[in-house]
């Protein structure tokens, strides 16, 4: 894993792409703390942490596109699949390095805070914890970029469907306001995924027993807690597009709390990702 | 060479499927410790899948594959770690230096840091490569990348090394360089090493399969195959002289299967292609024929069969015979 780690790392500062998304990062949070902090007048450092969380829109697919797509363009894949490396090394190398990527660059910023000490009193945890809930924040961005990074060969497509579903999970707080909580629309949105759970496993395995035998599977189950406890189905379409809301679980952090259930689920959600992409490369190899 | 010891690699029943088509289908073959084992077939026959089976870089549908008494499926490090592969495409970072790729290959095939600067050494000067040592990849000619990737895969001193295609896009002097260190590392080293020259694998291998359409179509020594190449009883001759003439004449040689002419290369001559019944010299009675007819003989060379014309002489006597001749 290190050896992948720090070929990742190297070839980030080899070509552009490290040097581009550290400026490009301190940049803009440099404007951020001086609108706010400094020409604001503001103590509160949390706001420029919240107020930046945009960038990891742009940054994110950045240091994520090639990760995995180029190794599968290039055939280099060849190399790390065929060597006694476990296939979790080699994503975890590459996630760590993208991490740490990050975390340098966000290292740099403390300068900030510093700066900001000079004029006044500011509240050290408060501010760790904040860097914590952004960092947090990142590293689940980071690993939805290498997952889809893993579905493609091309870079460009990798970057594109990254930058489309990070900006889906920005707006979802709004999506899940326009969304209806009804009983019969909830069921309807559970046929629905049913079906393309269904239609998912189709298409990767071809296996038309095995599709059928899971939708009907899915529609007893759904008959089931019908019966049982039709409850279950009310505002179930908010639930679960709730759980790719990352940014609510992020507002604790900037107001100052230090939300151990947020971590929890910011890590949850990094590690099935990841595990996500393990999958991904193990099942091409079937295919 | 150590040839004649126990089967490190057993194949069985290997058999993998893209949607309906059969990429390989239903092959068998085992490698004996210290053989080196060809791979000829041509493009598309199923020799690259075959190889990236036994590597693990993608699963088989059906059949097994056991390297060392280890299942690739079951114990695919143990595997892994006595493999050296190298690919089609060599599989090289671009934005690295010759140094540092091979350094990354050591430490991803766990070699220990402190026997890392030996095993480079060693790599580096049996390809030949030393002096390119901090050039960048992407820099490097397809001859010299070739032969990174022969280095990465030599990393790691392995039981066995796969090579595709491992001569493909070299000049003359580097195709015989690179050969030669293949020859060299079969004195230890367990290979197989795929090619579509026949020539080629019957310099360097002590076996060889062939392999057609995703099936094993013969398996043999080069020896046996040459000689089944000399059977064939093909020429090309140049005479000079009226082209119907001289054909007719030729035509009436005894032994003469068949004779056409393939055009005029030079004025006032002619280039027939001749072939003869097996078992028999029509060198001769093609030379005094045509010598008293007052038409010389102005060049005389055999046809080599080509690897299709080979082909289908082998899978032909399949057919003839119900059964491949030496399939293991």
């Amino acid at each position: 894993m290190l050896a992948i780690l720090n070929k990742e790392l190297k070839s980030y500062f080899a070509s552009a792409t490290g040097y581009i998304f550290m400026s490009f990062f301190l940049l803009i949070s440099g404007i951020f703390f001086s609108l706010t902090n400094l020409f604001g007048r503001s103590p509160l450092y949390n706001d420029v942490l919240s107020s930046i969380t945009f960038i990891f829109l742009f940054v994110v697919p950045m240091i994520t596109m090639r990760l995995i797509s180029e190794e599968t363009k290039q055939k280099t894949d060849q190399l790390l699949l065929t060597s006694p490396i476990k296939v979790s090394d080699i994503v975890l190398g590459k996630y760590f390095a993208a991490l740490g990527l990050f975390l340098a660059t966000l290292g740099v910023t403390i300068i900030f805070p510093i700066i900001l000490s000079f004029f006044g009193e500011i509240s050290t945890g408060e501010i760790l914890g904040g860097y914590i809930g952004f960092f947090l924040l990142g590293a689940s961005f980071i690993s939805v970029g290498i997952f889809i990074s893993s579905l493609t060969d091309n870079q460009v497509i990798a970057a594109v469907v990254t930058v489309v579903t990070l900006l889906i999970m920005w707006i979802m707080d709004g999506i899940i306001m326009g969304m209806p909580k009804d009983r019969t629309s909830s069921m309807v949105f559970i046929g629905i995924l049913v079906i393309a759970i269904t239609a998912l496993f189709y298409f990767s395995t071809r296996n038309i027993y095995m599709s059928i035998a899971i939708s009907v599977i899915g529609a007893i189950g759904m008959i089931i807690v019908f019966l049982i406890n039709p409850g279950l189905y009310d505002g179930i379409i908010l639930r679960i597009l709730g759980w790719f809301s990352l940014l609510k679980r992020h507002e604790n952090f900037s107001m100052g709390i230090f939300d151990v259930n947020a971590v929890v689920y910011f890590i949850t959600f990094s590690f099935a990702f990841i595990f996500l992409t393990i999958q991904t490369i193990e099942k091409r190899r079937w295919s | 060479m150590n040839v004649g010891g126990k089967n490190l690699i057993e194949i069985n029943n290997l058999t993998k499927n893209y949607g309906q088509y059969k990429a390989v289908d239903n092959v068998n073959f085992t490698v004996k410790k210290g053989e080196i084992l060809g791979f000829l077939g041509p493009n598309g026959a199923g020799k690259s899948t075959t190889m990236n089976i036994i590597t693990g870089y993608i699963s088989a549908t059906e059949g097994t594959v056991k390297v060392d008494g280890f299942d690739v499926l079951e114990q695919p490090g143990e595997v892994k770690k006595r493999i050296g592969y190298l690919p089609e495409l060599p599989p090289l970072y671009m934005d690295m230096t010759v140094g540092e790729y091979l350094k990354f290959v050591c430490n991803i095939k766990k070699v220990a840091s402190s026997s890392q600067k030996d095993t480079l050494d060693k790599v580096m000067n049996a390809v030949k490569i030393s002096d390119m040592k901090s050039r960048l990849i992407k820099n490097l000619s397809k001859g010299y990348k070739q032969r990174v990737g022969l280095a990465q895969a030599m990393i790691g001193d392995p039981e066995v090394l796969i090579l595709d295609e491992p001569t493909v896009g070299l000049d003359p002097k580097q195709i015989i360089e690179i050969r030669n260190v293949i020859k060299n590392l079969g004195k230890k080293h367990t290979i197989i090493l795929s090619s579509h020259i026949l020539s080629e694998v019957s310099a360097v291998c002590d076996r060889v399969l062939i392999i057609n359409k995703g099936k094993v179509v013969a398996s043999d020594t080069p020896e046996n195959l040459s000689k089944r190449l000399s059977q064939s009883n093909r020429m090309v001759l140049r005479a000079k002289g009226p082209k119907q003439e001289i054909l007719k004449i030729i035509k009436g040689i005894e032994n003469i299967k068949m004779a056409e002419i393939q055009g005029v290369r030079e004025p006032e001559t002619v280039d027939i292609l001749v072939e003869g019944s097996e078992d028999a010299d029509i060198r001769e009675a093609l030379f005094y024929t045509l010598v008293r007819a007052d038409y010389p003989i102005l060049m005389m060379k055999s046809m080599d069969l080509t690897l299709e014309e080979i082909f289908l002489q082998v899978t032909n006597a399949k057919e003839e015979n119900g059964h491949a001749s030496n399939i293991k």
